[in-house]
């Protein structure tokens, strides 16, 4: 049971609501779990404190039994927007990670290669990074995150920023990575189609309280195809749980 | 091309004016005004007897080795200063007053200090590149794009690969054009120091054209100080910016 969620509760001002409270989940080994919500429900607010990049007002987290305490290589985080360098290419950005863990070259040239052709770029791993498109970015700063082989993975809305056409095409990747890989990744999204496709389990947030409103088991066998009878009724269900319309 | 030949008629206009106010109108006297032809001359003199290559090259060697010192000391202030809420705080604003010091304010305290030496005139370069390296240097870290930390702090980074891998070349355009502004004040105040002593250099020979009332010899040094100062910010600076700049696609 690698991450465990211990009623966080979040507030930025001590006048203001909490913008995230009684929050406890558990996140088992090789899941992959989703959180939805709508916007400024306070998504990314919860991934930076899992990262460790803010502390919570209150409540615990823990990995494999450690309270988490500041960022850390045990938790990568991918963002929205790539955050790759560009003073490197797409290989030596894939690197990154490992030269600062201090791996040898041999295993870093090893790994990058490998998880660059996981994400179909390796006839572009010496391009700089300004020469390859947004959906590209992404998969160069998904083989980056997957290469450092941390405990959890954490996902803020990897692809909202692409189009809806490289999106759904990442996603359908990132599915078949996960199956060949099963790593324990927790991904954000306020796209309800995204977590019913992605996720073993959906955590919903409901819409203003900063409260899990209710988690989902999602039991349709992988790989998942977004217009199945099952796939459709759940993405609905929850999609009006999102919007807070009982 | 056209800026070739615009510079060439401005020349032929100077000369033209000379003639015309000298020689036909005797509106000036002549040994206030200076004239192409007689500039020349006068670079063909003191290209012949040496002097002239002696006092750029002691010139460049001591703006460099000052420039040198004074990027360190700038870089060490920079990065103190962004580092430490306090130091950026406190010390930030007094460097921010002493930066807009004119370099010539700091000659009597170097004469001072050091008597009319080398010593001295490179007090004063630091003095006048120095603050405003550490000014630049501040705000070059400050605006390295907060994603940039944030994935690699979550990739593990300590605090000393931060600086080196990522806010260091994060920075490292804007900490470029903020070297090449030190080097620009850097020069300024290699003059304003030159002057003062009588150690050989452009600045003491453009006092010596002065003290010749040798108009011609002062401008021709000007003009070479400004060609100097330029030529050292076109062909160094400007290269390094823009291969750094054409690497990352912003050119
Ligand atoms: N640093 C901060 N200081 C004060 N308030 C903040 C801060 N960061 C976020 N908030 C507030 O917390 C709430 C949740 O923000 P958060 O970014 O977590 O939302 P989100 O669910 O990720 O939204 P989106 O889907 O638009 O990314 C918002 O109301 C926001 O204004
Ligand atoms: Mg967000």
């Amino acid at each position: 049971m690698p991450l465990l969620l211990n009623d966080i509760e979040m507030k930025f001002h001590d006048d203001q609501r909490a913008v995230l409270s009684h929050i406890n989940f558990e996140v088992k080994d090789g899941e992959f779990i989703c959180i939805v919500g709508q916007s400024g429900c306070g998504k990314s607010t919860l991934l930076n404190i899992i990262a460790g990049l803010i502390k919570p007002t209150s409540g615990v987290i823990s990995l494999d039994g450690r309270p988490v305490e500041g960022p850390g290589a045990d938790r990568v985080v991918m963002f929205q927007e790539h955050g790759l360098y560009p003073w490197l290419n797409v290989i030596e950005n894939v690197k990154f990670g490992m030269k600062l863990a201090g791996l040898s070259k041999e295993e870093q040239r090893e790994r990058a290669e490998y998880y660059l052709k996981l994400v179909h770029l390796e006839e572009y791993k010496e391009y700089p990074i300004h020469k390859i498109s947004g959906g590209m970015r992404q998969r160069t700063a998904l083989a980056r995150a997957l290469a450092m082989d941390s405990k959890i993975l954490l996902m803020d809305e990897p692809f909202s920023a692409l189009d809806k056409q490289t999106s759904n095409k990442l996603r359908a990747e990132l599915q078949q990575v996960w199956m060949e890989t099963h790593k324990t990744i927790l991904f954000i999204t306020h796209s309800v189609e995204e977590a019913v496709y992605l996720g073993d389990r959906v955590v919903v947030l409901s819409p203003n309280k900063g409260e899990i409103f209710k988690i989902h088991d999602i039991g349709i066998p992988r790989p998942r195809y977004v217009y199945t009878q099952d796939f459709v009724e759940l993405r609905h269900q929850i999609l009006e749980e999102v919007k807070g319309e009982e | 091309m056209s800026s070739l030949i615009f510079f060439l008629v401005l020349i032929l206009v100077w000369q033209a004016a000379y003639w015309l106010g000298i020689d036909v109108l005797h509106i000036f006297r002549p040994y206030v005004m200076p004239s192409p032809i007689g500039v020349c001359t006068r670079f063909l003199e003191l290209l012949q007897n040496g002097s002239l290559l002696k006092a750029v090259g002691n010139s460049l060697l001591r703006g460099i080795a000052g420039y040198f010192i004074a990027v360190c000391i700038g870089l060490l202030i920079g990065v103190a200063i962004n580092h430490f809420r306090y130091l950026q705080k406190n010390l930030k604003p007094i460097i921010l007053g002493i930066q807009t010091l004119p370099s010539v304010c700091w000659v009597p305290f170097s004469i001072l200090w050091f008597g009319l030496s080398t010593r001295a005139i490179l007090f004063v370069v630091v003095m006048g590149a120095a603050f405003s390296i550490a000014i630049a240097t501040d705000n070059a870290i400050k605006n390295v794009q907060p994603i940039y930390k944030k994935a690699a702090l979550t990739m593990g980074a300590t605090q000393k690969q931060l600086y080196l891998q990522v806010i260091f070349p994060a920075c490292l355009p804007e900490l470029v054009s903020g070297l090449k502004q030190g080097w620009s004040f850097a020069w300024r105040a290699l003059m304003s120091g030159e002057v003062m002593t009588t150690s050989i250099g452009l600045g003491q020979t453009l006092i010596m054209g002065r003290d010749l009332a040798d108009i011609n010899q002062v401008m021709l040094i000007m003009i070479i100080i400004i060609i100097v100062g330029a030529m050292i910010d076109k062909v160094i600076f400007s290269k390094i910016e823009r291969k750094i700049l054409s690497q990352r696609g912003l050119l």
